[in-house]
């Protein structure tokens, strides 16, 4: 007579388990690679976002310093050739470094004390971010607050004491409005203002004399062409005015100068008729419609370059300097200053925001990583409801709970790993080829490869993850339900 | 056919299931079905029941509960004089894998695996040893006739093909109790005939005991008791031989 004594179930060695979901697998190929399908898809939809960002950050990190560089003639005329305004001095002062020559010479201008400086420089970070509290209120907000008064004008009106209770009472009137400080700290502050009023009329009246100085050394040139002589007589002359201005970048404001002239000139030969017919019969169009790019487009080749200076000479403008492959140059540079200025408008979002992407692509992240993730449950979970019957039968048989939760949590891994390593380079492919497009092969060096290949491990974990926290809870409920329970849900 | 059979004497009459007061309602949204409405049984070690009853009747349902694999609205089901209901979840998978087979009136067969790999399963779960059970499940699948499709999936084989796996597999751990809902409806005669001579030399030689729902008539002929269900309660439990004395009347209706 057979006997009945219970006891416990061994557990499945979990090689057993794995074979038998591979088998599972294998059996529901086609359902199964639908759910890895999803799953690529949205992990390659994250990525694809992910790599845009990250390159997008990485060429404007690139462009920026790159045109900053570039337009070192264009921040030096503005230098020499007017005093700044009291704003761009603060301004200036609160946002440079103490130990910059710049801050040196903005002193030597104004004829200030090494301690004043250090009560200048703070002040004017002070004014600054209580501008910005001004700038940042609405028109009839601020006329409330401080009247007609606008800029540092602003700060004239609220020193008068009258102003500034009925500025202080309206304030507490208007709980919306929050002060940067405390009352009591804006009124010490513009104690100091006076002072600093002064100040800055100090350096701008240096200024003026400096800038008068520069305009008497230029002989008839303009600023530009004399900065082309930088490194000679005209650095004296800029030094000499009380500038800052070192050899090293008075060397390279030289070149970038020569260079600016040099464009100039043949830029210029547009204005007459042959060297115009030249280019518009080269790419069969009216001379009307020539443009500087398809002039650039023309000289970029060293023979066609050799032809157009020959042109240009026969019209008589004078090309001593200019030989071939400078003009070669020349079209090189311009070309890469376009591409740049392209760059660094497409990245001029990337700025603040999550991980410094800009709010616009944090946003767009995080909408994608809502999209993935839901992608992914719901997959995840489809595929483990439509299976609650085989999960019954293995019950019946004798299964334990955990072994069929083990089965579908690694059938979820498995999907997950291939459909993430999938949806990964498909991604990161899409979102790099797409930027390459964009900004131009060039920018291929700015790729960040260590980054791209971190998000891509993020990614992939994410969707593994996902994958196998989606499967669990439904696996869960089915493996702790008696069979026939688990059986009649549908 | 008949065999000089006696069931147990009353020494070893050892109650293996017995049920008290068993009721099972099935709640669907607002929809409440009285499937089972208390049934109290007693079912001794080595007895081979019959039972018997029109579709809807509840036996499947009684299966269930007798199997360990639902659990009823109110009253209890005790296994070899266990509550079911006391078992650990660990305990209740040792039961249904080791102690009890089960063959479904669907079949159930696990569609990715081979019929081997279907009869091999409850072995797996029960800790045999690949090789040995893949002899085992061989050896199974040559008792039901199915030895040369070892190999083939569930979906290439007939109806009865299937239910014969599924014979096979509910034999996989050597059960003490076999619960076998119609497992010869799909059957020709003859296969029909083979599966009941099958029941009959495991009820009579290796003594496991056999609960059979079924409308085949000629169940009667083996079994020791039969049982008759209708609207979810016992109607009449009789012996085999008070029964055959009144041979046509009772056509089960
Ligand atoms: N999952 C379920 N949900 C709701 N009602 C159910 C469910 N399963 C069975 N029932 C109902 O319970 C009653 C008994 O069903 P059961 O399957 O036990 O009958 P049966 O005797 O096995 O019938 P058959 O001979 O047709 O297999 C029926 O009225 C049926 O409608
Ligand atoms: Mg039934």
């Amino acid at each position: 007579m057979k006997e009945i004594r219970v006891s416990d179930q061994p557990r499945l060695g979990f090689r057993r388990v794995l074979r038998i979901t591979a088998d599972g697998i294998r059996y529901r190929l086609f359902r199964a690679s639908v759910t890895v399908a999803v799953i690529a898809v949205a992990v390659a939809f994250l990525l694809n976002i992910l790599s845009e960002s990250l390159i997008k950050r990485a060429v404007a990190r690139d462009t920026r310093d790159h045109i900053e560089q570039s337009r070192l003639v264009h921040s030096w005329t503005s230098r020499l050739g007017a005093p700044g305004t009291a704003e761009t001095i603060l301004n200036e002062l609160a946002n440079t470094a103490a130990d910059d020559s710049r801050v040196e010479e903005l002193t030597r201008m104004g004829g200030l004390g090494p301690d004043e400086l250090v009560q200048f420089q703070r002040a004017a970070g002070q004014t600054i971010e209580y501008m910005d509290f001004f700038a940042g209120l609405d028109y009839a907000r601020r006329r409330r607050l401080v009247h007609q008064a606008e800029g540092l004008a602003i700060f004239d009106r609220l020193a008068g004491d009258a102003n500034f209770q009925k500025f202080v009472a309206i304030l507490r009137e208007t709980p919306s409005v929050r002060l940067t400080s405390t009352p009591d700290a804006l009124r010490e502050f513009l104690a100091q203002w006076p002072r600093i009023r002064i100040w800055t009329e100090h350096v701008q009246a240096g200024q003026a004399i400096a800038v008068a100085r520069i305009a008497a050394g230029l002989n008839g040139r303009d600023l530009t062409q004399a900065l082309a002589a930088a490194d000679r007589d005209f650095g004296h002359v800029v030094r000499e005015a009380g500038f800052a201005l070192d050899e090293e970048s008075a060397r390279v404001v030289a070149g970038q100068a020569r260079q600016i002239l040099d464009q100039r000139t043949v830029e210029k030969s547009l204005e007459h008729r042959a060297p115009r017919q030249i280019i518009a019969r080269y790419h069969d169009i009216l001379p009307g419609d020539v443009t500087t790019a398809l002039l650039w487009d023309f000289v970029s080749e060293p023979s066609r370059a050799a032809q157009y200076l020959k042109a240009m000479q026969a019209v008589g403008i004078s090309g001593d300097q200019l030989q071939p492959d400078r003009v070669q140059s020349l079209a090189r540079h311009w070309h890469e200053m376009n591409r740049m200025e392209r760059a660094g408008r497409l990245t001029a979002d990337m700025e603040g925001g999550w991980l410094g992407l800009g709010q616009r692509m944090a946003w767009l992240l995080l909408v994608s990583m809502l999209v993935c993730a839901i992608g992914i449950s719901n997959a995840m979970l489809m595929t483990v409801t439509e299976r609650f019957r085989e999960i019954a039968t293995l019950k019946c048989l004798g299964a334990l709970d955990g072994t069929i939760m083990t089965m579908f949590v690694l059938e979820s891994c498995m999907m997950g790993v291939v459909g993430g390593i999938a949806g990964g380079l498909l991604g990161a492919l899409i979102g790099s080829s797409r930027m390459l497009v964009a900004f131009g092969p060039a920018f291929a060096g700015s790729i960040p490869l260590v980054d791209l290949a971190a998000s891509m491990g993020v990614a992939i974990l994410f969707g593994v993850v996902l994958a196998a926290v989606a499967a669990i809870y439904p696996s869960f409920r089915a493996a702790r339900l008696a069979p026939m329970e688990a059986m009649r849900v549908q | 056919m008949t065999h000089p059979h006696s069931s147990p004497s009353a020494a070893d009459r050892r109650v293996i299931i017995r049920t008290v007061r068993l009721k099972k309602q099935y709640v669907m949204k607002d929809v409440v079905t009285e499937a089972l409405r208390g049934v109290d049984v007693e079912i001794f070690s080595g007895e081979f029941i019959s039972v018997m009853g029109p579709s809807g009747s509840g036996k499947s349902t009684f299966f269930n509960m007798i199997g360990a694999l639902d659990s009823p609205s109110t009253g209890r089901v005790f296994i070899d004089e266990v509550d079911v209901a006391q078992l650990t979840a660990e305990e209740l998978a040792y039961l249904r894998c080791q102690k009890i087979g089960y063959i479904f009136q669907s079949y159930d067969l696990i569609q990715y695996m081979t019929a081997l790999e279907n009869v091999t399963t409850p072995m797996a779960f029960g800790g045999v040893a690949t090789d040995e059970a893949r002899k085992r499940g061989m050896r199974l699948l040559d008792t039901v006739g199915l030895g040369d499709r070892w190999s083939h999936r569930p979906i290439e084989m007939s109806g009865g093909q299937q239910q014969r796996i599924a014979i096979a597999r509910s034999l996989a751990n050597e059960p003490s109790i076999l619960l076998c809902d119609e497992p010869t409806a799909n059957l020709d005669l003859n296969t029909g005939q083979e599966i009941l001579d099958l029941l009959e030399r495991l009820n009579q030689e290796e003594k496991v005991t056999i609960i059979c729902a079924t409308h085949d008539h000629r169940m009667m002929n083996i079994c020791d008791r039969l049982m008759w269900v209708r609207d979810g309660q016992i109607e009449r439990v009789a012996r085999r031989n008070e029964v055959q004395v009144e041979v046509g009347t009772i056509d089960g209706e």
